[in-house]
């Protein structure tokens, strides 16, 4: 392992914690959509950015981009305003034609420089290591270290600065606004971090791994905890535990650094996906079949609650005639009669009645008076 | 060059005429289904299926070492399909909502595509060049049998689509009362989401994965502005869907350094920004002109505050409005 | 001679689940023909999904439903269904006639189009809820009473033996309630069954002849002057009720056509229910 993927990984482990942490908030607030609109029009400020200053390292392109994010937000939020067409459908018009327009223009009059279409959307981290930070003729290390390393500082101390407010303008906008929390100033921060956030990876990660960086660990930890805190942290753990995977797969495989990355990504929360305690697949299924024997005990204790008074108490609560009721399989409906019997809650007579016992009436009345 | 050689071209040159087709049936058959997809909020599905087409081209390709138009396109439409479905999965059985699902969905399928691509590229086999244009589409590139297949396939999808044509839209308006009557809606639903994969992918070639969707809803929300009916709706917006496709096709062709796609969506979203402005009763210029007259007219103090709180027309009884809303 | 009146709607023992929940445990109840029958109890009560069930929207998990003593399924011809008005985007691109036409799409089966025979049937069902003018209207520019009229025209189109509504008074103005009102009064007239799934307890005995009070369970069933009591009231919505006691004083003070015995309380919308417009 030479000292290249050490930056490299270095380099990604960072990127994918800076993307994590505001994607957790965008997860929250329903905008994960957002993340692939802002990704593409980054592009139209960066290249008005490089048509204005011509220099592709400058800093302007960063804030221009930023800058062009937000724009794509309050466009698509005015268009939706209007009332004639839908927010989804808004969302889906503003940013393609401000790609369009970016990628147009760089092909017609950038085509000689290193933004090439491509690379936008896939970025090429292999090469962040040669893309040295200089200062003072000292040699500081990979550019994409210090940026995005700096990013994820600024989101870091954003979100922590701003926790509560954040937190509360995510599950209640109404109770932030009464509190004078200005929920719709957060929204604009937040979307121009986000922004800030997909400029700085775009270089090494491309556009669309950033959306994967932002989402897929976010939505993993979503399963994983309850907590805002914990899932904040979880993000970024999963985060980089993707970086760290998908450049190990994409070592072995000879293969895009940044789609093994967002592959890694993806497989980790269909791993969670399954195997989640509570939440996964696997769990609830498990959880679902054994609810299944109760539900249908609980269905048979009020069934007969309900008729053991009546002139019918007779004709139905009896075995034979309680799987025609209720419609159930005969086979089933012994089987959960035994469960029943099992329980204590029904006691079958000679006579081929069934009785509720005390405990069954017990259990029939708790709950249908909750 | 003017229009007079331009149509001259049209009609003389091959492979133009071969691009102009191309471009118009799947502008077409990408409009005629965009106007329901848009109707039924899927226009954030359709870029996710649209995305997530690239690896299930790039594994046709792989599988057959084939670039028939018919392989590729069935490769398309399998991952646009186990994207839909994995979307549908997700929400169906976990809290995570629609929005992070398909962001989730888009960009893990589109990021394997890229992957399958990039190690694509680096086989010495030959036949691979020319897969890459997926990305952003190349209308130039369009041969004879891609246009048959299109042709083929979004006609197939049309008749289907003008077949079910009340099923569709009862699925659309009012599922639950169209269920009462007897209909399968969920098996309904399969269909229709079937006939927007198809459309979507037979425009892919051209337009590429990453605009395609823009070509779905751009001519659809076009337009809703000019008329109240599905059905002069759903035409209207084949007839912008095929108006963008050719402008952006012939341009994208006879112009350097422009590549269809983008050059499609810059023509439809142009197309939409006019008929926002424009439409008659919807148009924001012809209503805002409109309101300048009435303000003039007096008006009943609780009807119009009727209408800036709900945005609703006032109860009956009232004039009738001209528009779908009173610009807030 | 008196004949046992026939049971349009039987419901036994249906339980109904949505995602690992019971919605609706054991209930019973059955709806004679020719009656105005208002569905009521407090929200998630699961009135919704007591008719969504009978419809066949929702599979129950146990129990069955019989429409005329057949399954639903073989009666779809007898019932006509209007949903709630939220339920759907009323800036569909559609208009009034045409919406009202989808009511005769079950009758017309698969791919075949509505044609001129259609179109008189969706207009005069238009004409009766007094609609007709608004016809060639695109339904984005309707009013909330006339949208609501509209549902209802659609079912009237269904010329069904049996109806089934869904909170059709939510968010109308007075005119339409009054006028939907008359008509439901009307279909009973006429021997038509109608189910109403009602939110305001103010307008029960006024409006209905029976009632039945479900809270998870079918707590009771039957004519309003039985059934619709301050006791049931209170064991359907726990308590969470006020009531105004004025003997010999009818509810709301207007003379109703149907008997209400003194001393009913006039009951106003139980606290935790939304008012008339909430929702």
């Amino acid at each position: 392992m030479s000292i290249f993927d050490i930056e490299i990984v270095l380099i990604a482990v960072v990127t994918a914690a800076a993307c994590a942490l505001p994607g957790v908030f965008l997860v929250l607030r329903r905008n994960a959509m957002i993340s692939d609109a802002i990704s593409h029009t980054v592009l139209l400020g960066i290249v008005l950015g490089f048509f204005l200053v011509q220099d592709l390292s400058s800093p302007w392109l960063i804030i221009g981009a930023a800058a062009t994010g937000v724009l794509t937000v309050s466009l698509t939020s005015l268009l939706e305003r209007t009332r004639l067409v839908k927010e989804d459908a808004a969302t889906g018009l503003v940013f393609p034609a401000l790609f369009s327009i970016a990628v147009i223009l760089i092909t017609r009059y950038a085509g000689n420089v290193h933004l090439d279409t491509d690379a936008v959307l896939v970025g090429e981290i292999a090469f962040a290591p040669f893309d040295r930070f200089i200062l003072g003729g000292l040699d500081l290390g990979p550019r994409g270290l210090w940026v995005m390393g700096v990013i994820l500082l600024v989101n870091l101390a954003f979100i922590t600065l701003f926790y509560k407010e954040l937190k509360i303008s995510t599950f209640d906008a109404g109770l932030a606004a009464a509190l004078g929390f200005a929920p719709g100033l957060i929204h604009y921060a937040l979307m121009a971090l986000v922004s800030i956030t997909v400029v700085g990876a775009f270089d090494i990660v491309g556009s669309i791994l950033v959306v994967a960086l932002m989402v897929a660990p976010a939505i993993t930890a979503y399963l994983l905890t309850d907590r805002l805190a914990v899932m904040l942290a979880l993000s970024v753990a999963i985060g980089a535990l993707s970086a760290l995977l998908g450049y190990a797969l994409a070592v072995l495989l000879d293969a895009s650094i940044a789609g093994s990355m967002a592959a890694a990504a993806g497989i980790l929360f269909g791993l969670v996906l399954l195997f989640a305690p509570e939440r996964g697949l696997l769990a609830a299924a498990r959880r679902r079949r054994l609810q299944r024997w109760e539900f249908a005990q609980t269905m048979l204790a009020i069934h007969l609650m309900n008729h053991e008074d009546s002139p019918q108490g007779d004709v139905e609560n009896r075995v034979d005639h309680l799987h025609e009721h209720l419609r159930w399989d005969p086979d089933f409906t012994e089987r959960v009669l035994q469960r029943a019997e099992n329980h204590a809650w029904v006691a079958r007579r000679p006579s081929g009645r069934l009785e509720l016992t005390e405990e069954g009436r017990r259990h029939a009345k708790k709950v249908v008076t909750t | 060059m003017n229009v007079s050689s331009l149509i001259t071209m049209l009609f003389t040159d091959y492979t133009l005429r071969t691009v102009a087709l191309g471009a118009a049936v799947l502008g077409i058959v990408s409009g005629a289904l965009g106007s329901f997809a848009l109707l039924r909020r899927q226009s954030l599905l359709g870029d996710a299926i649209s995305h997530a087409a690239l690896p299930g081209v790039v594994l046709a390709f792989l599988l057959t070492r084939s670039k028939a138009p018919l392989v590729l396109v069935a490769g398309a439409m399998i991952a646009g399909w186990l994207a839909t479905l994995l979307f549908m999965a997700i929400i169906r059985s976990t809290r995570i909502k629609e929005d992070s699902a398909l962001a989730f969905v888009l960009s893990t399928f589109f990021g394997l595509g890229l992957a399958l691509l990039t190690f694509t590229q680096r086989l010495p086999d030959s036949r691979q060049a020319g897969l890459e244009h997926f990305l952003f589409g190349q209308a130039a590139a369009l041969m004879v049998e891609d246009v048959l297949t299109m042709s083929l396939l979004g006609g197939l999808a049309l008749i289907l689509l003008g077949v079910f044509w009340k099923e569709f839209k009862l699925l659309s308006f009012d599922r639950d009362f169209g269920a009462s009557l007897g209909f399968p809606m969920a098996a309904l639903d399969v269909l229709l989401t079937t006939l927007l994969v198809t459309a979507i992918v037979i425009g892919l070639q051209a337009v590429g994965v990453v605009l395609m969707s823009a070509l779905i809803i751009a001519p659809a929300a076009a337009a809703r502005q000019w008329t109240d009916r599905l059905g002069v709706m759903t035409a209207l917006s084949a007839l912008f869907g095929a108006l963008s496709g050719l402008s952006g096709a012939l341009i994208s062709s006879l112009v350097p350094g422009f590549s269809t796609g983008p050059t499609v969506v810059l023509c439809a979203s142009a197309l939409v920004l006019f008929s926002l402005l424009l439409a008659p009763n919807r148009g924001l210029i012809w209503n805002g002109l409109r309101q300048r007259r009435s303000r003039l007219k007096l008006q009943a103090p609780e009807s119009s505050v009727l209408k800036i709180s709900t945005g609703l027309p006032g109860p009956a009884g009232g004039e009738a409005q001209g528009g779908g809303y009173e610009h807030l | 001679m008196q004949v046992k009146p026939t049971t349009a709607v039987e419901v036994n023992d249906l339980t109904v689940a949505y995602r690992d929940q019971a919605v609706l445990w054991d209930v019973d109840l059955t709806i004679p023909e020719g009656s105005l029958t208002a569905i009521v109890g407090p929200n998630g009560a699961g009135k919704s999904t007591l008719l969504k069930t009978i419809l066949g929207l929702l599979k129950p998990a146990a129990g069955h439903v019989l429409i005329y003593g057949k399954p639903y399924t073989q009666q779809r011809r007898l019932v006509g269904y209007v949903p709630q008005r939220g339920s759907v985007d009323w800036d569909f691109p559609t208009t009034v006639e045409d919406v009202v036409m989808m009511g005769l799409y079950g009758r017309l089966g698969w791919i075949r189009r509505p044609g001129r025979r259609e179109r008189k049937l969706a207009l005069k069902a238009l004409e009766k809820v007094g609609m007709l003018e608004y016809a060639g209207r695109q339904i984005s520019q309707l009013s909330g009473g006339q949208q609501q009229r509209v549902f209802l025209a659609r079912a009237l189109a269904q010329d069904a033996r049996i109806y089934f509504m869904d909170e059709p008074f939510q968010g109308v103005d007075a005119t339409t309630e009054r006028a939907i009102v008359a008509l439901l009064h009307g279909l009973r007239q006429s021997g038509k069954t109608v189910v109403v799934v009602h939110h305001d307890l103010q307008t029960v005995p006024e409006y209905f002849d029976r009632v039945t009070l479900l809270n998870v369970q079918c707590i009771a069933s039957g004519p309003v002057a039985e059934v619709f009591n301050e006791e049931n009231l209170r064991r359907t919505y726990g308590g969470r009720i006020a009531f105004f006691h004025q003997p010999g004083f009818s509810a709301n003070g207007k003379g109703g056509e149907l008997p209400v015995p003194a001393g009913v309380p006039a009951v106003p919308a139980a606290a935790g229910e939304n008012g008339r417009n909430g929702r």
